[in-house]
């Protein structure tokens, strides 16, 4: 919100120290200062006021009592006393009634009449601070009415009173099907949730947030109904959001006004407006305030004040700072005083305070928070807890960027077109109600759609790509919300056996070994919407449990996604599962002291035999001697039989008990071809 | 048969031998000739035993003597001979150390990652747990167990992103994305009493159009410390040491000047606006902190009794402080990054930088 420099000048008889300076102690001691710009022999102050202060700070007058606190000033304000000036022949009431038909919605309202006014412009100094802050002069009473907002944070309306059918004003909710044309010539449709001011026959106003068009103030105004109201925050703010129309009123009001102000401001208003257009001031306020609101009154303990700001602060000081902040210390019953605790009570302007915190923050920053020293509290030593879910998370990133993947980090959401394409019902994704864009529009059941964005996007610049996200997926099951950590990857190309080859090695770094693969068997119908390609993918499994799914991607998702040239290999892992498998244990194996000896042997074999198959052949005939199997080598094609594929391993001999002599060796690897030969159709290579 | 051997022959030979070879392997040759386990003067040595008495004496003290001249003449040509091929390799054999080095493929973790990762360590090293939470939340944790009433402006400041309202928790409650991880603060007090100090690290969400600094979804790292008398004099020295450990390189810690601004946020009572000096320009003012010398780092202030309430705490008996932070904008500070989008791009040419 902008502020005049000058104006706000204008309530000091001392000079305020110039704008820079100023804007710096506002920004330490009260609310930040955004900009200052200068306009002609003034300088506007952009002031970012704190939401909870503009019920006494969206105004002149409550900027210029913080200077006043901040720098100890005196604060002038020559606000009159009307009684003297208003005309004893005639009576406000006797012109207009009030009628408020929700007390809860307008807990007070205020109205003066003024007669024989003279519509005209308004003198200079109004116009210019009007347009110094952003507002545009139209006739004087209306430029009063905008003025006396901006410098007490009081919204003020003024009508012409000729124009208001029946002599009645009534504050009521809107009847459905009414209309109502603004100042601005807009045209709202009203309903039960928008407050009104009424005449007799027709809403008149939209209550605190802007006057109707009827009843506006023109060149013939003769006769003027100034409206000073209070309403209530949540009524404006239902109305103003239900119409989309935001004023300057509508912005005060919506966070609250101390009700006490709208007498203040109606009088300024009234004698203004009486001092420049003339007429005069009919007797008697009218005013509807059928529950009075007091100040607060709030003990503050000053131990406590030392307490949470950990500084002292004498006493003689606190009391000096509340004070100028017209905060009244109050007598305090003897018993409470020797506890060193204080009555104080605050000015009902100031809606934020309620508690002693509330007082202490007051103190604080008056004080100066600049003057707060550092110190490391001295409290029991309790070693921090560790988290384990960090810890898997961390190891499991750290083995995956050692495997030579580059993490990245997506949005949690995917769009219509992504939903259709990897087939997510409706049912079981999550919608969200506003989103900011279409492509925004669902929670993220997967983090494979986004990968594959991921993967897409960077072959622009490169075709060897290896990324990985662990992060937190959503869906819908039964009705009923799942959000829980995947761990996905994606390596481009035809990586199906590199990909399984990291998915192993990032299980055994994270302690487990009992790991499987199943292949995948969909159903004909799972297998049309799986975004997985048939047979060229399996189920990950660990100790017989599925954590996961190994992959290519399909090539009907590849072809809709303009990736038909590619092939994609993915691992998406259950993170949540995979953390409840790990383990921080591993057993020494004690190193053989004994030889080693390696074998090679090398196996034709039809083709679609499983390489397990094999394997499980040579480790159960090489039982104890062996110590391991290494395949090194898949060979089919050229001068191979047709149909066949040639397996090579190293067989790798060891005990842990005896060296074996080469006669043991060569029994045993003989004993694995026959059992292996057993098939008719395998032929150890010799 | 015991052949006379001339050993002064033996000894003539052999030198001259030694002297004329050029390579290791002729010398070894030569080694092995006279002192290998058939060499000439082994045998020597060997039939020494069939000598008579009188003999063996003065022979066997000859063929010793002679064994070790000859073994340290083989070591010396073997010295020279290898110093010589050193010489002549330092010559011809060369590096061209300017070609670009074999990389090991290792990945990146993200920037964010790391950033988090280096802020857990500077916290829990103080004392601070972490701790985490759910990114979908309901009303009550988000908002109103944290001071912020329903249909009030202070609800503004977070721009929320609702689920449909079908959708709902258990308790029947309005579901969103959270808005900040300061849900957390009620979820963790629920269950744990104080003294506590906590750190929780986040996605979080905002109805936000995007620009350079502005995302949809984004990075906090919020804190907690409650004790019996934990003040804002202690918030000062923890965050300010946070700074400088975040900050600084290793051993070279430079001292970051910290300041406190009034701030509003419904959950704490004082609240807080924290700045740290501009690292661009050490606070004389740049572009980079439009000319005010300072960085908006966090909001934090004092937990505000009702937030204990609503935990289920007695304000009367704690009080304590509490801070969130985006760690976003900690990471584009760290590595002079001028677009948060960046994060979330996948786009590796920036990804593998880190």
């Amino acid at each position: 919100m902008v502020f005049s420099y000058n104006w706000l000048q204008s309530f000091f008889r001392k000079k305020l120290p110039k704008p820079e300076k100023l804007a710096e102690l506002l920004t330490m001691k009260a609310f930040e200062v955004e900009e200052i710009k200068k306009i002609n022999r003034d300088w506007v102050l952009d002031i970012d006021v704190l939401p909870n202060r503009a019920g006494d700070c969206f105004s002149h007058l409550g900027v210029a009592r913080e200077i006043s606190a901040i720098l100890d000033l005196k604060l002038q304000t020559s606000f009159p006393d009307l009684k003297a000036k208003e005309d004893k022949n005639l009576k406000a009431k006797d012109f207009i009634s009030i009628d408020v038909k929700s007390q809860k919605d307008c807990p007070r309202y205020t109205a003066r009449v003024i007669s024989d006014v003279k519509v005209g412009s308004s003198p200079e100094w109004i116009k210019t601070r009007l347009k110094v802050c952003g507002l545009r002069p139209i006739n004087n009473i209306v430029d009063i009415a905008n003025y006396v907002m901006l410098e007490t944070g009081q919204p003020l309306h003024a009508f012409d009173g000729k124009k208001l059918e029946g002599g009645k004003i009534i504050v009521r909710f809107a009847k459905n099907r009414e209309k109502i044309i603004t100042l601005d010539e807009e045209k709202y449709d009203l309903d039960e949730n928008v407050l009104v001011i009424a005449d007799a026959k027709k809403p008149v106003a939209v209550a605190g947030i802007k006057g109707g068009k009827i009843p506006e103030i023109d060149k013939k105004t003769k006769i003027v109904v100034l409206e000073s109201a209070n309403f209530r925050p949540r009524t404006i703010r239902k109305s103003s959001k239900k119409l989309g129309l935001k004023t300057d009123a509508s912005l005060r009001f919506e966070h609250g006004i101390d009700p006490n102000l709208t007498k203040v401001a109606i009088n300024r208003a009234a004698d203004l407006i009486q001092r420049i257009s003339g007429g005069k001031i009919l007797q008697d306020l009218i005013d509807f305030y059928p529950k009075k609101v007091f100040s607060k009154r709030i003990k503050l303990d000053l131990d406590y004040v030392e307490r949470l700001l950990g500084v002292k602060i004498s006493r003689k000081e606190i009391l000096g700072i509340l004070k100028r902040l017209k905060f009244k210390i109050t007598e305090t019953p003897a018993l409470l005083k020797t506890k060193g605790i204080i009555m104080v009570e605050a000015p009902t302007a100031r809606l934020d305070i309620s508690i002693p915190e509330d007082l202490i923050e007051e103190i604080g920053r008056i004080y100066g928070y600049q003057k707060i020293p550092s110190l490391f509290p001295t409290a029991v030593l309790i070693p921090p807890k560790r988290n384990l879910d960090i810890f898997w998370e961390d190891t499991a990133k750290s083995v995956l960027k050692g495997a030579g993947f580059t993490e990245v980090y997506n949005y949690s959401f995917i769009g219509e077109k992504e939903a259709k394409l990897f087939n997510y019902k409706k049912s079981e994704i999550i919608t969200v109600e506003n989103p900011v864009s279409l492509e925004q529009k669902y929670l993220r059941p997967s983090l494979i759609p986004n990968l594959l964005k991921n993967i897409k996007e960077n072959f622009k610049y490169s075709d060897e790509i290896k990324i990985f996200e662990l992060g937190e997926i959503f869906a819908l099951q039964k009705s009923k919300i799942t959000q829980k950590y995947m761990l996905s990857g994606a390596i481009s190309g035809d990586s199906f056996y590199q990909t399984k080859g990291a998915v192993d090695l990032l299980l055994n770094k994270l302690g487990i070994s009992n790991i499987w693969y199943n292949s995948y068997r969909p159903t004909p119908e799972q297998s049309e919407i799986s975004i997985w390609q048939p047979k060229k993918c399996a189920e990950i499994k660990v100790n017989r449990r599925e954590i996961g799914f190994l992959g290519e991607i399909s090539s009907k998702i590849l072809d809709e996604l303009k990736l038909n040239a590619f092939k994609i290999v993915v691992f998406d892992i259950d993170f949540e599962k995979l953390k409840a498998l790990t383990s921080e244990e591993q057993n020494f194996k004690p190193i053989s002291p004994y030889p080693a000896a390696i074998r090679d042997l090398a196996i034709l074999v039809p083709r679609e035999i499983l390489v397990r198959e094999v394997l499980n052949k040579i480790e159960v005939a090489g039982g104890d001697l062996i110590r391991d199997v290494d395949l090194f080598d898949i060979y089919e094609g050229e001068n191979l039989p047709e149909g066949k594929k040639n397996l090579a391993f190293h067989i790798v001999y060891q005990s842990e008990t005896r060296t074996l002599s080469s006669k043991e060796i060569e029994k045993t690897h003989q004993k694995i071809i026959n059992i292996l030969e057993k098939n008719p159709d395998w032929e150890v290579r010799k | 048969m015991m052949a006379k051997i001339d050993l002064k022959l033996l000894r003539n030979q052999a030198q001259k031998a030694i002297d004329l070879t050029k390579d290791l392997k002729e010398l070894n040759d030569i080694f092995k000739r006279y002192l290998g386990k058939r060499g000439q003067l082994t045998q020597v040595l060997r039939s020494l035993e069939k000598l008579p008495e009188t003999k063996r004496a003065k022979v066997g003290k000859e063929a010793n003597e002679l064994k070790s001249f000859l073994r340290i003449k083989c070591d010396q040509k073997a010295r020279e001979i290898k110093e010589k091929i050193r010489k002549e390799t330092a010559k011809t054999e060369w590096i061209d150390i300017t070609r670009p080095g074999e990389r090991p493929a290792l990945g990146h973790l993200h920037p964010l990652s790391q950033v988090k990762n280096k802020t857990e360590e500077i916290f829990q090293l103080m004392g601070f747990s972490v701790v985490e939470g759910p990114e979908i939340e309901n009303e009550w944790y988000n908002f109103d167990a944290l001071n912020i009433p329903k249909d009030h402006p202070a609800r503004d400041i977070w721009d929320t992103l609702w689920l449909k309202p079908e959708v709902r928790s258990p308790n029947s409650q309005r579901l969103l994305l959270r808005t900040h991880t300061s849900p957390v603060q009620i979820r963790y007090m629920e269950k744990n009493n104080p003294p506590l100090r906590i750190i929780v690290p986040g996605r979080v969400f905002r109805h936000e159009a995007t620009d350079a600094s502005h995302e949809i979804n984004f990075y906090q790292i919020e804190g907690l410390m409650v004790d019996k008398k934990i003040s804002v004099a202690n918030f000062k020295a923890i965050i300010q040491h946070f700074f400088q450990q975040f900050f600084s390189t290793p051993g070279g810690e430079k001292s970051i000047g910290i300041r406190l601004r009034p701030g509003y946020f419904p959950f704490v009572e004082p609240g807080f606006e924290v700045d740290m000096i501009c690292l661009a320009c050490g606070g004389r003012g740049c572009s980079v902190c439009s000319q005010t010398g300072w960085l908006e780092m966090m909001g934090a202030g004092m937990v505000h009794p009702n937030v204990f309430k609503a935990a289920g705490l007695n304000p009367k008996n704690w009080q304590g402080f509490a801070f969130g932070m985006g760690l976003d904008r900690l990471a584009m500070m760290k590595h002079k990054i001028n677009d948060i989008r960046l994060f979330y791009s996948g786009d590796l040419r920036f990804l593998n930088q880190f």
